[in-house]
C-alpha cells in the first residue's frame, strides 16, 4: 500500500496503489491510513491495478473512506479494478456508489473536467 | 466356478461362470490359459458377483499377459461386475467388449497386422 | 434404432473446474440435466435402447437415470477407453448395434432438435455417415443402414448440433433455451403460463418479483422484496435472500444468495461467481455473500472417525510394551531413522506432515520391530487426533504428482491412513493398482469391517517386508 500525490494536472491529486489482497486480515489497515492522506489532499484515486482480491471487509473498508471523503467535499475515485474484483462490486451494488475508471490516467483526467 | 476354454478365430475363449470371490479367484491362476502368455478373451457373462479378490485376479492376469506383450480382453460384464469397475476405475486397464466373438475377432484382426 | 451415446471426459473436463461437485452429464440446462435433453431426442427418433458410454465414471449417472423405465426405454452403461475411435466404439457393441440402424451421439453436444418434428422419419432416410458436427470432436453419426445404391443423397440435416466447452457456451445455451426455446423440449416445472417454469416446493414470499420468461427448480425459497428475471434460472435447493435481483443469470443448484444483491449476466455456483462475458471467476469468501446450502460431514463419517479412535488406542495399548522395549534399542543402534514428510490430508486438511520410518529388517530388534509393524506405531496417535484414519488410502505426497487424489468425485472418498486396504488385502502397494483395491473399499466398508481389515494389514505387513 503506497500513497504519492499527482501534480501533473496542475492540482494534488492522491493516488494509493492497492496490492494483493484486502481482507479482513489488513483492511483495518487501509482505515487507519486513510485519514492522513486525505488530510494532503481531498481528491483521491485507489489505483486497484494490482489488488487481486476483495472481500466484504475491504469493500466495506473502500466505502468508508469515500463516505470520509465526501464529508470533505471530495471525491475516492477507483482505477484499474481486475474483471474479478470488479463482480464484486457489480453483485454488492457499490457499483453505484463509486466513479471506476479503466485505468490511472483516466481517473487523474476525470478530475479535472 | 466352471472355466470353459475353447477358441474363436484362433484366439483364446475363456468362460468364468459363477462367484469370483476371495474363494474362488485362486482358481484362476490355475488355469493354463489364464496363466499363459498369450493373448485371450474373458467371457464373464456367466459371472454374477466379484469383489476385490476376484478383480485382483483378473488384474493380475491382465498383468502378467501384458509384460509378455498380450492382450487380455474382457466381454459381457453384467450390472453387478460393471458396478465393480466402475468404482475402482478398473476400467481404465482394460479394453471391454459386448459381444466375446467379435473381441476375438478383433483380438485376431490387430495380432494378423503386426 | 438404437442410439449410442459416447461422451469422454476430454469432452466436458471444464465442468469439474467451473463446477466442482457437479457430474458433468447431469448439469442442468434450464433445471433439465443434460442427458436428459439426448435422452429425449432419442426417445423422439424412436430408439428402443440407448446405451451411454464414457472413459470415465458414470456411476452418478446410473444411479439418477438408472435403467431408463422412467422414459419407457432400456438404457445400459458401458465404458471405453479414452484411445478409443468410433470404429472401435462401434465394435465394442457389436451385440448392442447387430441388425439394428444406430444412431451415434458424440461429444458434450447440444442437440438442438424439436419435439415436434417427427425425427424416426427424418433419420431412417438419411444414409450412414456423418449428419450433424460441432467443435470439440462432437458428431451425430449414422449407421447400419441398409445399402440402396438408388438413394439420392439426403439434403442437409435439420439438426443442429452444438458444443458445450465452456462457461461461456453453458450460459449462451441455457438462456436461449429458455428465452427463444422452451416449447421445442419438455422442461420440468409447473405454471399456467407459458415461459414460466416452477418446480415443487418453492416458497416466493408475497413482496417478492417474479418476471417470465424464468425457470425456478425444487426447494426453493424466494425471499421478501427479491425480484427474479427476466431470463433467470433458479436451480434446486436454492436461497434467495431479501432484496436482491436476478436478472439474465442462472443460479445454479445449492447455492445461497445474500441480502441486497444484484446478480445481473452472471452465474452463481455456491460460492462461485463468474461473468461468462468476461470469463472473470470470483470465488466468494464470504458467506454471507454467497455459499453452498449443503453441510459437509455426515454422521457416518462420524462414526468412523470414533471407531477408528477408538481401535487405534486399543492397539496403543496392546502393542505399548513391545514399544516401549525395542523402539529405545533401535534407535540406540541408529536402525530407527525417520523422515518428515508433507502429504495431502483429508477434506479440509491441505496438508499434514508425517514422519515415516523405516526399520531395516534385520537383527532381532528388526525382526520384532516388523513383526509388530512398530514403525507405524507413532502414526497411530494422530488418528485419535483426527489428522489420519486407521485404514483407508496410503498417503500420498505433495511432491508427488502422479500419486494425488484423483481429480473427480471420488477425491471427497480419499482417507489418507496408517494402514492401507492394499496392504491388508496384499495387493501392490504402489502404483494405481493400489488405487484399484482402496476405492472398492472406500465404499464398501464400514467401521467394523475397517476394524478387521486393520489386524489383516497388520498380520500381512510383516510378510511383506520379511525377504523372500
Amino acid at each position: 500500500m503506497t500513497f504519492h500525490i499527482d501534480t501533473s494536472t496542475g492540482s494534488n491529486i492522491g493516488i494509493a496503489v492497492l496490492q494483493g489482497r484486502l481482507d479482513v486480515t489488513n483492511s483495518a489497515a487501509l482505515l487507519n491510513a486513510f485519514p492522513e492522506w486525505l488530510q494532503q489532499t481531498t481528491s483521491i484515486i485507489f489505483d486497484c491495478s494490482g489488488l487481486n482480491f476483495l472481500d466484504s471487509s475491504g469493500l466495506g473498508a473502500f466505502v468508508r473512506c469515500l463516505r470520509q471523503t465526501l464529508d470533505q467535499n471530495g471525491d475516492l475515485r477507483l482505477a484499474a479494478l481486475a474483471s474479478n474484483v470488479a463482480m464484486i462490486f457489480e453483485l454488492t451494488k457499490a457499483k453505484q456508489l463509486f466513479s471506476i475508471y479503466p485505468n490511472l490516467q483516466d481517473a487523474i483526467d476525470s478530475f479535472s473536467s | 466356478m466352471t472355466i470353459t476354454e475353447t477358441t474363436h478365430s484362433n484366439i483364446h475363449l475363456v468362460a468364468l461362470k459363477g462367484a469370483l470371490d476371495a474363494s474362488t479367484a485362486a482358481t484362476l491362476a490355475k488355469n493354463s490359459v489364464l496363466s499363459g502368455n498369450l493373448p485371450t478373451v474373458i467371457d464373464l457373462s456367466g459371472v454374477d458377483f466379484l469383489d476385490s479378490s476376484g478383480l485382483g485376479a483378473l488384474v493380475g492376469i491382465a498383468r502378467k499377459k501384458r509384460a509378455a506383450n498380450s492382450d487380455t480382453l474382457l466381454a459381457c460384464l453384467n450390472t453387478n461386475v460393471r458396478k465393480v469397475f466402475e468404482i475402482t476405475h478398473a476400467y481404465r486397464l482394460f479394453d471391454i467388449y459386448d459381444d466375446p466373438y467379435t473381441a476375438a475377432e478383433e483380438l485376431s484382426k490387430k495380432i494378423s497386422a503386426l | 434404432m438404437k442410439t449410442l451415446i459416447v461422451i469422454k471426459e476430454q469432452n466436458h473436463a471444464w465442468v469439474r473446474n467451473a463446477f466442482p461437485g457437479i457430474h458433468p452429464l447431469l448439469l442442468t440446462l434450464c433445471n433439465k440435466p443434460y442427458i436428459e435433453y439426448l435422452i429425449d431426442f432419442a426417445i423422439l427418433s424412436r430408439s428402443e435402447e440407448i446405451r451411454i458410454m464414457s472413459d470415465g465414471s458414470l456411476g452418478e449417472v446410473e444411479a439418477y437415470c438408472m435403467n431408463g423405465s422412467r422414459w419407457g426405454v432400456e438404457l445400459t452403461y458401458s465404458n471405453i477407453r479414452t484411445t478409443d475411435d468410433i470404429t472401435t466404439i462401434l465394435q465394442k457393441n457389436s451385440r448392442f448395434c447387430r441388425d439394428n440402424r444406430t444412431m451415434v451421439i458424440n461429444g458434450f453436444v447440444f442437440v438442438d432438435y424439436d419435439k415436434e418434428s417427427q425425427y424416426d422419419s427424418i433419420i431412417n432416410t438419411m444414409p450412414d455417415g456423418v449428419i450433424a458436427s460441432a467443435e470439440n470432436e462432437g458428431c451425430l453419426i449414422l449407421r447400419g443402414q441398409e445399402k440402396n445404391p438408388d438413394a439420392a443423397p439426403a439434403p442437409s440435416p435439420p439438426i443442429n448440433l452444438e458444443s458445450i466447452d465452456s462457461i461461456e457456451s453453458y450460459y449462451r445455451i441455457s438462456l436461449d433455451i429458455l428465452k427463444n426455446k422452451s416449447s421445442q423440449f419438455v422442461l420440468p416445472g409447473y405454471g399456467n403460463e407459458p415461459e414460466c417454469f416452477i418446480g415443487r416446493n418453492v416458497v416466493i414470499s408475497k413482496s417478492a418479483e417474479i418476471e417470465k420468461p424464468v425457470s425456478i427448480g425444487n426447494n426453493v425459497q424466494i425471499l421478501s422484496g427479491t425480484h427474479i428475471g427476466p431470463d433467470a434460472i433458479v436451480g434446486s435447493n436454492v436461497i434467495i435472500d431479501k432484496n436482491s435481483t436476478v436478472t439474465e443469470s442462472i443460479v445454479l443448484d445449492n447455492t445461497y444468495i445474500g441480502e441486497e444483491l444484484d446478480i445481473t449476466g452472471k452465474t452463481a455456483f455456491q460460492n462461485m461467481l463468474s461473468d461468462p462475458g468476461t470469463q472473470a471467476v470470483l470465488s466468494m469468501e464470504d458467506p454471507h455473500l454467497l455459499r453452498s446450502t449443503q453441510n459437509n460431514g455426515t454422521l457416518s463419517a462420524l462414526l468412523r472417525q470414533i471407531t477408528h479412535a477408538i481401535t487405534a488406542l486399543t492397539i496403543i495399548i496392546l502393542l505399548m510394551l513391545p514399544f516401549l522395549l525395542i523402539a529405545p534399542l533401535l534407535m540406540v543402534q541408529g536402525k530407527w531413522k525417520k523422515r518428515l514428510t508433507d502429504y495431502h490430508g483429508a477434506g479440509d486438511k491441505k496438508v499434514i506432515s508425517i514422519a515415516t520410518g523405516t526399520i531395516p529388517n534385520q537383527g532381532v530388534t528388526g525382526k520384532l520391530a516388523s513383526i509388530f509393524s512398530l514403525n507405524r506405531y507413532p502414526l497411530l496417535f494422530r488418528v485419535i487426533k483426527g489428522d489420519l484414519s486407521l485404514i483407508g488410502n496410503l498417503p500420498a505426497a505433495v511432491s508427488d504428482n502422479s500419486s494425488a487424489p484423483d481429480q473427480d468425485n471420488m477425491t471427497h472418498y480419499y482417507r489418507p491412513a496408517v494402514f492401507s486396504y492394499a496392504e491388508a488385502e496384499n495387493w501392490p502397494v504402489i502404483g494405481s493398482d493400489a488405487a484399484i483395491v482402496e476405492r472398492y473399499y472406500m465404499v464398501h466398508s464400514n467401521p467394523l469391517k475397517d476394524i478387521g481389515m486393520t489386524m489383516k494389514a497388520l498380520i500381512n505387513l510383516p510378510h511383506k517386508n520379511t525377504p523372500k
